[in-house]
């Protein structure tokens, strides 16, 4: 009888034992997952004005909308800071600033940019303006071929100023005269 | 498989499609400017005068007669004149005005010494100077043209040998 109860005690405990074996084993139960993450590597370029050193301070510097004001300009008189006066002649004269472009590209095989310009409407009577060496038309020309990434690139921007009176040639005076220049850079 | 040839030949115009379309990136630069008319005056070294001898064709000049006396020999380019108590030398000076963007027709150019003398009688264009106050030298200046306006001094017998004489004149050139 008393073997009996012993047996039947055995199993009561291996049954507990198996019972606690088991809930600790659900209790380490984790779950796996894999995520599967797509990215598009999408190339881009970019194009931002930065103040030049030696030029007029931009409005809107480092962004692709930005202002350059010449302040007041004339043939003999004083002019603001960061601008000059290359020359003077009977007929016209002209007055420089310089400015940055800074083109940044990624995702781009390409080496350098091409800078292109155009007036985004005919020059105002008596005015004509030049980046570097090229007089701006309501055309895009270009600028620069072998532009470098990710550097400011200082241009002269020019006004090139007929000294006739307004009304004979000459430009509006005394009156701001605002010009927008479109700027595209190209990956080449 | 008719169905994945059309979706494969879609996947690959679009792709073509893609590659064919170049990135650009494009700025605007406003530029703004007030252009204000304006004059401006310089001297230049008259032929029949004595050459500046520094500054010409700046506002800036120096006009040196060297050593002027009644009886004895002058610079080339000095004229002189002599008096019973006094004599003069004069020479050439060219005034050169400019305008730009500006209507005006003329323009008023005044001079007035820099400092008083009260030994000598200083004339520009055949009017007496002083520190006073500016004299008128011209009311109707043609512009972009040089234009002779002699620089004169009258200097008494009294004066001593060796004095130097020195002064400075201020123009002004306005437009008309």
């Amino acid at each position: 009888m008393l073997r009996k109860h012993k047996s039947i005690r055995n199993l009561a405990m291996t049954a507990l034992l198996l019972a606690a074996a088991s809930a600790i084993s659900a209790a380490q139960t984790t779950a796996t997952g894999v995520i599967n993450g797509v990215l598009v590597n999408k190339n881009g370029i970019s194009l931002q004005f930065d103040t030049d050193p030696a030029g007029v301070t931009l409005g809107a510097a480092g962004t692709s909308a930005a202002t350059a004001g010449f302040g007041t300009i004339s043939a003999f008189g004083p002019l603001s800071g960061g601008v000059s006066r290359p020359s003077v002649t009977a007929a016209n004269f002209t007055v420089r600033t310089i400015f940055d472009v800074q083109v940044n590209q990624g995702g781009l095989a390409s080496p350098t940019y091409t800078l292109s310009a155009n007036l985004a409407a005919a020059a105002p009577t008596g005015l004509s303006y030049k980046i570097d060496a090229v007089t701006l038309t309501t055309t895009a020309q270009t600028i620069q071929v072998n532009g470098a990434y990710n550097t400011d690139v200082a241009h002269n921007l020019d006004l090139i100023v007929s000294t006739a009176a307004s009304g004979a040639g000459g430009p509006v005076v005394g009156t701001p005269i605002t010009t927008t220049i479109n700027f595209t850079a190209t990956p080449n | 498989m008719k169905k994945v040839m059309l979706l494969t030949i879609f996947a690959a115009l679009m792709m073509i499609s893609s590659a064919a379309v170049a990135q650009t990136a494009t700025g605007t630069l406003t530029v703004t400017a007030t252009v204000n008319g304006s004059i401006q005056l310089v001297f230049n070294s008259d032929a029949a005068g004595v050459a500046l001898s520094s500054g010409a064709g700046t506002n800036n000049a120096t006009l040196a007669f060297g050593n002027v006396s009644a009886f004895g020999a002058v610079a080339a380019g000095v004229v002189r004149t002599t008096a019973a108590n006094s004599f003069t030398v004069s020479s050439a000076v060219d005034v050169l005005v400019s305008k730009t963007n500006s209507a005006s027709a003329n323009y008023t150019l005044k001079a007035q010494l820099g400092s008083a003398d009260a030994t000598n009688t200083w004339q520009v264009g055949g009017v007496t100077v002083t520190n006073a106050a500016q004299a008128t030298l011209t009311a109707t200046g043609t512009y972009a043209s040089n234009s002779n306006f002699p620089v004169a001094i009258t200097i008494p017998f009294t004066t001593a040998s060796g004095t130097n004489i020195s002064n400075t004149i201020n123009y002004t050139a306005t437009a008309n």
